[in-house]
């Protein structure tokens, strides 16, 4: 697959008129010196100096607005993808709710018929009572599928409090520690001290934390460091990153990583609702969440959230 | 002496209900199967319910009207809602009119009975003594 390159940004009318501007002053000071104008040709030059300086500082503004531009674009699409998904994948977990409750029922009947049949001597019964006992797993299983399928659907109404966001991380880290430190996995701390309070949703931005450690134990397996760092990015907004040095993210998935239902991961172990859900939640907290990586090298989640 | 609930179940799903019927009644149950909220309150007429298990959507009357009327009708009665999905604001509608709880679907059948009991316990609670 070709990759097409990206077409160089446009540049304003205006700003063409300001190198123009600068090419005839500096044409104008050659002039002079031809013409022995001394002090005329001095004074085109450095005027011709100032409106290249300006014409430059004026296009870095200009390139700095796009690239604003385009990464707050890219945001709404995610956010306009995340509500078209939304509403189709509510209105199928609804769907299939029901089926999926009459297949719970018919498992739980026949639990029932087999424990009064006399079954002494039936060659292959316990089979089919393992059988059934499958089916009733599966179900299960599509049921958690279907009901987190509906939580990342749902109008939440985030819970606004005070939180001490350097104890909120602590306390997922604690639930994580144990397990990661079995498989080698070290967890550093970098909290910013007297980080102010935050107002936001305290259950929901543990989701996104817990779910961000375990993504990162997952990524490094066997052997590697996570690091926590907060810190008061603005006057008004504070960063939480949790950076691996696990495996990375290839770049060809790096803008698909946020979608519903992408996972690199083998089936049954993950949904791909994870990483798609903490982005709903961080946006609903008014904050942004992105992400860098390279290949074996790591992976940081940066989010930043307003205070 | 444990008094045994009359339970009427109404869903439009009619393999649903009639296995839930069953499975109810083998637990020593007394269910009555109903098909639309219609069908439940022209029911309720002419037999009294203890506990009312209610789906939340169906065509015609959906369960939170249903709940509306049932309870205009006998305020007694417990109505416990199956939903497909759990939203603060139907939770809190659920509520205000009156119902007992919510569970949502797909629920294991535990769940089920456990939530009709306490919704007998509470109507024979709140029941006046002397109503023989």
């Amino acid at each position: 697959m070709s990759k097409r390159k990206p077409k160089p940004a446009a540049t304003p009318p205006h700003l063409v008129l300001c190198y123009a501007v600068t090419v005839i002053l500096f044409l104008c000071a050659v002039q002079f010196v031809v013409a022995s104008a001394k002090l005329l040709a001095v004074g085109s030059l450095v005027v011709a100096l100032l409106s290249l300086m300006t014409t430059r500082h004026l296009l870095s503004k200009v390139e700095r607005a796009q690239r604003q531009q385009s990464l707050l674009d890219a945001q709404l699409i995610q956010s306009q993808k995340m509500a078209a998904v939304g509403e189709m994948s509510s209105g199928i977990a609804h769907e299939i709710n029901n089926p999926l409750a009459i297949i719970g029922q018919e498992v739980e009947w026949l639990r029932h018929l087999m424990g009064n049949l006399n079954t002494q001597g039936l060659d292959g019964f316990s089979e089919c009572i393992d059988s059934m006992n499958e089916i009733g797993k599966q179900v299960e299983r599509c049921r958690e599928i279907t009901h987190r399928l509906l939580s990342f659907a749902r109008k939440m109404d985030p819970l606004i409090q005070r939180v001490d966001i350097n104890k909120l991380i602590e306390d997922m880290t604690r639930l994580v520690e144990r397990e990661a430190v079995q498989k080698g996995v070290r967890i550093i701390r970098d909290y910013w001290a007297d980080l102010p309070q935050v107002s936001t949703d305290a259950p929901l931005l543990r989701q996104v934390i817990l779910n961000l450690l375990n993504n990162a134990v997952y990524a490094i397996g066997r052997d590697g460091n996570i690091t926590l760092t907060t810190r008061l990015a603005a006057s008004d907004a504070l960063e939480i990153a949790v950076s691996d040095d696990g495996c990375g993210i290839p770049k060809e998935n790096l803008d698909k990583i946020f979608d519903p239902f992408f996972t690199t991961k083998p089936p049954g172990e993950g949904t791909g609702l994870g990483l798609s859900l903490c982005h709903v939640i961080i946006e609903r907290l008014g904050g942004y969440f992105s992400v860098t990586s390279e290949v074996n090298k790591g992976t940081t989640f940066t989010i930043r959230l307003p205070l | 002496m444990t008094a045994t609930p009359k339970v009427l179940v109404v869903d439009d799903e009619e393999r649903f209900r009639l296995t839930l019927a069953k499975l109810l009644a083998v637990r020593g149950l007394d269910v009555t199967t109903l098909g639309s909220g219609q069908e439940a309150l022209e029911a309720l007429r002419q037999k009294d319910f203890d506990v009312i298990v209610l789906d939340v959507r169906m065509p015609g009357m959906n369960g939170i009207e249903t709940l509306a009327e049932i309870k205009k009708i006998n305020p007694m009665i417990e109505v416990i809602i199956l939903t497909g999905h759990a939203s603060v604001d139907v939770a809190v509608d659920i509520m205000k009119l009156g119902g007992y709880d919510y569970l949502l679907k797909p629920c294991s059948l535990e769940e089920l009975t456990d939530k009709i009991d306490s919704a007998f316990e509470r109507k024979l609670a709140r029941e006046p003594q002397d109503r023989r």
